[in-house]
């Protein structure tokens, strides 16, 4: 158990680390590469590049800035995100089990709009009423991103996120 | 850790400018460390491949804005890490935040790495050896064996654990996994 005392060890301990690590490294290489499909995935989005509308980045989204309060696991809580352009905020309301998503959402400021949601199955259109609010239903899980073409700016595009 | 930053952020401009090659590129390039980091929060496989892909979706979001184009293996790390944390909170797994306190419990269902794919007795021994490890160690260590590896500020960004403290940890894993190794050869070596 010599290699377990003291710290570092010097150069040659330094060397030895080395070596097992580029071992490793090569057996990680064949039991766990990169899927060649989400390779495929990951290329493949470079299609989804978008120069026509303004990019509405996420601003908060309760699964990541909400920390779970200790004890209350299992309490089913709506997932809430909000995406911010320069004239317009989008808050969406994600949920849904097994192999559906539904959103509920609103535009600030509220207003008519027609918005698209992409998701893995596709693209649906739906009409934000007069008060800014809209609905989605049938979405398939994955990633998903909102277009909105508002009256008062010029149209906008959510990050995607997973649903 | 010897990345050609000037390359990167090279690739980073011609895939702005709309070059898909330059695009596939860098998925070649970050590809592995990306998918070791996935692989790090012990992801499932349906939910590895779910957060990979949205991390290159947001990449392209995001050619635009990053501000330091050669600090693309930072933004990776980080953006990887949150999209995990999603994923887990949502199926409300232990989470390690912090990184460092309260490890989740490795997903059994989980259809893993594959072992039969490694082709010595001495890669097999090495695997098996990793997977005793503790779960820190196991991440750290998962993390670190992309290819090409990370620099230790992605590592420390993938992980939420400060720099100065992944040396010394990888350290101490490497030799709880060479004192493994002994077992496990020590064990091959008694039943034979």
């Amino acid at each position: 158990m010599s290699d377990d005392v003291g710290l570092g060890g010097g150069p040659a301990a330094d060397e030895e680390d080395e070596t097992l690590m580029a071992e490793l490294r090569a057996a990680a290489g064949r039991a766990d590469p990169v899927p060649d499909e989400a390779v495929v995935a990951a290329r493949a989005a470079f299609a989804w590049r978008t120069m026509d509308a303004e990019l509405a980045s996420l601003a908060y989204d309760s699964l990541l800035d909400d920390r779970p309060l200790a004890g209350v696991r299992g309490v089913a809580t709506p997932r809430l995100l909000t995406f911010q352009a320069a004239g317009l905020t989008l808050e969406v309301e994600a949920v849904g089990e097994g192999q559906e998503r539904r959103l509920l959402g609103q535009l600030v400021p509220p207003q008519p709009g027609h918005i698209e949601v992409r998701h893995r199955g596709g693209r649906l259109t739906v009409e934000a009423d007069g008060m800014g609010r809209f609905a989605a239903a049938g979405l398939r899980p994955g990633p998903v991103s909102l277009r909105c073409d508002p009256a008062t700016t010029g149209p906008v595009y959510t990050d995607w996120f997973l649903a | 850790m010897g990345e050609d930053e000037s390359g990167v952020a090279a690739l980073v401009e011609s895939a702005r400018a709309g070059e898909s090659q330059a695009w596939d590129d860098l998925v070649a390039r970050f590809g592995g460390r990306v998918w070791a980091v996935c692989r790090a929060y012990n992801l499932s496989r349906a939910d590895a491949d779910d957060v990979f892909q949205v991390v290159w979706m947001r990449l392209v979001n995001s050619l635009d804005s990053i501000r330091e184009p050669d600090r693309l293996g930072a933004w990776l790390a980080t953006t990887t890490r949150h999209e995990a944390l999603r994923v887990l909170r949502k199926a409300g797994r232990q989470i390690p935040v912090g990184d460092d306190a309260g490890l989740d419990r490795p997903d059994e269902s989980a259809p893993g790495p594959d072992a039969r794919l490694l082709r010595t007795e001495r890669e097999a021994a090495l695997w098996a050896a990793l997977e005793e490890l503790s779960p820190d160690c196991q991440r750290l260590l998962r993390v670190m064996l992309a290819d090409p590896p990370p620099s230790y500020q992605e590592v420390s960004l993938a992980l939420g654990m400060p720099v100065g403290s992944i040396g010394p940890t990888r350290g101490r894993c490497l030799n709880h996994l060479r004192s493994k190794l002994r077992g496990i050869n020590g064990g091959v070596a008694g039943s034979s």
